[in-house]
């Protein structure tokens, strides 16, 4: 093969090559994020019409909510941005940590700034490259 | 007399059939290239479940090159027949010049049977099934964008493809030495078998042994191409990808790639099915042995044939040493593209990427991946890049089947 069909053999590869590798991923791309918000917004639609539907019944009986707001405890001070139920999670692992005989009453909840020791071991741990 | 005559012939039929008087000094090189091969699958443990089938085969082809030959048929009068094998029944008859003769066949050697399985291409798409039934792909669907990185690091298939045109190579044989560069032993085993047989043995070992250097490879590489403060850039935390998302995925990717890129049809398929039974959580058992047992023992087949394809005669030449360095120029290419497209993504993000990750582009799954994490870590030991550079990782397995798919399309 002479220099010149070497580098028209070449040239007409690499455009080839970098064309369609590139075309065929980046239309994965736009399909996966097509896919990944039409599910999303599926899967969250029916959490929507459940929460409309506890609005409803709280409003029929404000007698209930009353009396359970009587028997709890004063709700623990949580930063800002956590919902009611990751609340609910963590005083329920701290309960479950501490046993029901040990009378635990969390004050509040803070996002910890830095990992513990432990949680640093363990991610090391299952990330050690070698 | 008789009985000292008898031992005597006896000594001198097995020192004639012994490797001390059939192997060649070409033999003896590749034994310790084998050796070599052992020390590093052993002691440094680099890709050892690969490198040991491969080196073992090596070792044994090469004291013993009957085990990987192919069957024989020889013509016997019908005196050798009976003589030989008792009877001339069953055999076919060949009659030159008048004379009847009888095809006696000869078994093959044990390698050349298992051998059959790489070259009429089914053990890749196997290792590719275990491979998608033992993969998450919840990073790159949690950030699609990976697959820009996996295909970047195709780049190095393709500018290789030009160096070993330029090399003398032939148009298929560059394309099959490319494919080096996507980091993908089974793709490039697969590549291979179809456009260049010839150089199975060289191109596979060369694979292998980048994928199991690539801890030494690519971190100059990384280091070289980034800033301090690139290198130390923390990335968000992926968002948790749903169950349906992940079931779907494999779907979706199968039937875009089979239409656009039949060729890739096997590999890629396969992948997606393997993956598929994982993420279904219906065919559990299906799983497990994709991710075990088929997986240990295609390995085990693949290696050691792979390896017995490296003889001496074969394997010690110019375009070997040819491939090699274009095998590592690939490879390296596809690590410096990967990592040059991050720096892109960095820059157009606004500095929430680490071009970190895009050296995992190369498929080496899950080995480049860890290489980000660990030079990542080597900047800010707070930094945990591993799930972002698993994106990239196994967008680079999609990207490498799709290379090849345009390989063999092109060039077949």
């Amino acid at each position: 093969m002479d220099m010149m069909g070497q580098f028209t053999i070449s040239a007409s590869m690499l455009l080839t090559g970098f064309t369609i590798v590139f075309a065929v991923l980046v239309f994965l791309i736009l399909i996966i994020w097509l896919y990944g918000k039409i599910i999303t917004s599926a899967q969250n639609r029916p959490l929507k019409k459940k929460k409309i539907e506890t609005k409803v019944i709280e409003e029929k009986k404000p007698v209930t909510k009353t009396v359970f707001k009587a028997a709890d405890e004063p709700v623990p001070e949580a930063e800002n941005g956590l919902s009611d139920e990751i609340v609910a999670v963590i005083s329920a692992a701290v309960y479950s940590m501490y046993g029901s005989e040990n009378k635990v009453r969390i004050k509040s909840i803070k996002r910890s700034k830095s990992r513990s020791a432990w949680s640093n071991a363990g991610i090391l741990n299952n990330t050690r490259p070698f | 007399m008789e009985i000292l005559n008898n031992f005597w012939n006896a000594l001198v039929g097995i020192f004639r059939d012994s490797g001390i008087s059939t192997l060649d000094y070409r033999n003896y090189i590749m034994i310790a290239i084998a050796c070599v091969l052992f020390y590093l699958a052993i002691k440094k443990q680099y890709e050892p479940l690969l490198l040991l089938p491969i080196a073992f085969g090596m070792l044994l082809v090469n004291l013993y090159p009957g085990i990987m030959a192919a069957p024989e048929t020889t013509l016997m009068s019908a005196k050798e027949c009976i003589a030989a094998k008792g009877t001339t029944q069953g055999y076919a008859v060949t009659i030159l010049d008048g004379v009847k003769y009888y095809n006696v066949p000869h078994n093959a050697g044990l390698f050349w049977y298992l051998y059959q399985g790489v070259k009429l291409g089914i053990y890749p798409p196997l290792i590719f099934l275990g491979v998608g039934a033992m993969t998450d792909f919840g990073p790159l669907i949690a950030n699609p964008k990976s697959f820009i990185l996996g295909a970047a690091a195709q780049i190095g298939i393709f500018i290789t493809f030009v160096g070993a045109i330029f090399l003398g190579f032939t148009e298929a044989q560059a394309g099959a030495i490319g494919i080096i560069g996507g980091a993908d032993g089974p793709t490039a085993i697969y590549v291979t078998t179809k456009l260049a047989p010839e150089l199975l043995g060289s191109i596979a070992i060369a694979a292998y042994s980048y994928m199991a250097l690539v801890p030494i490879i690519q971190p100059p590489i990384m280091r070289a191409l980034t800033t301090k403060k690139e290198r130390a850039v923390r990335m968000e935390q992926l968002r948790p990808v749903s169950k349906l998302e992940k079931i779907i995925f494999p779907v979706i990717i199968v039937i875009v790639i089979s239409i656009l890129l039949p060729d890739a049809a096997p590999l890629v398929g396969m992948l997606m099915f393997g993956n598929l039974i994982k993420e279904s959580g219906v065919a559990e058992r299906l799983s497990k042995t994709a991710q075990n047992e088929l997986m240990n023992i295609i390995t085990i087949f693949l290696g050691t044939t792979v390896g017995a394809t490296a003889t001496g005669v074969n394997f010690l030449s110019w375009s070997t040493i040819k491939i090699i360095v274009l095998g590592l120029l690939a490879f390296m290419m596809g690590s410096a593209c990967g990592v040059l497209f991050g720096k892109v993504m960095y820059k157009v993000t606004g500095g929430k990427v680490n071009p970190l990750i895009g050296s995992a582009g190369v498929s080496a799954v899950p080995m480049a991946a860890r290489v980000s994490q660990r030079v990542g870590q080597e900047e800010n030991p707070g930094n945990f890049l591993l799930m972002h550079a698993m994106g990239p990782n196994v967008a680079g397995v999609i990207g490498s089947a799709v290379a090849a798919g345009v390989l063999l399309n092109v060039l077949r």
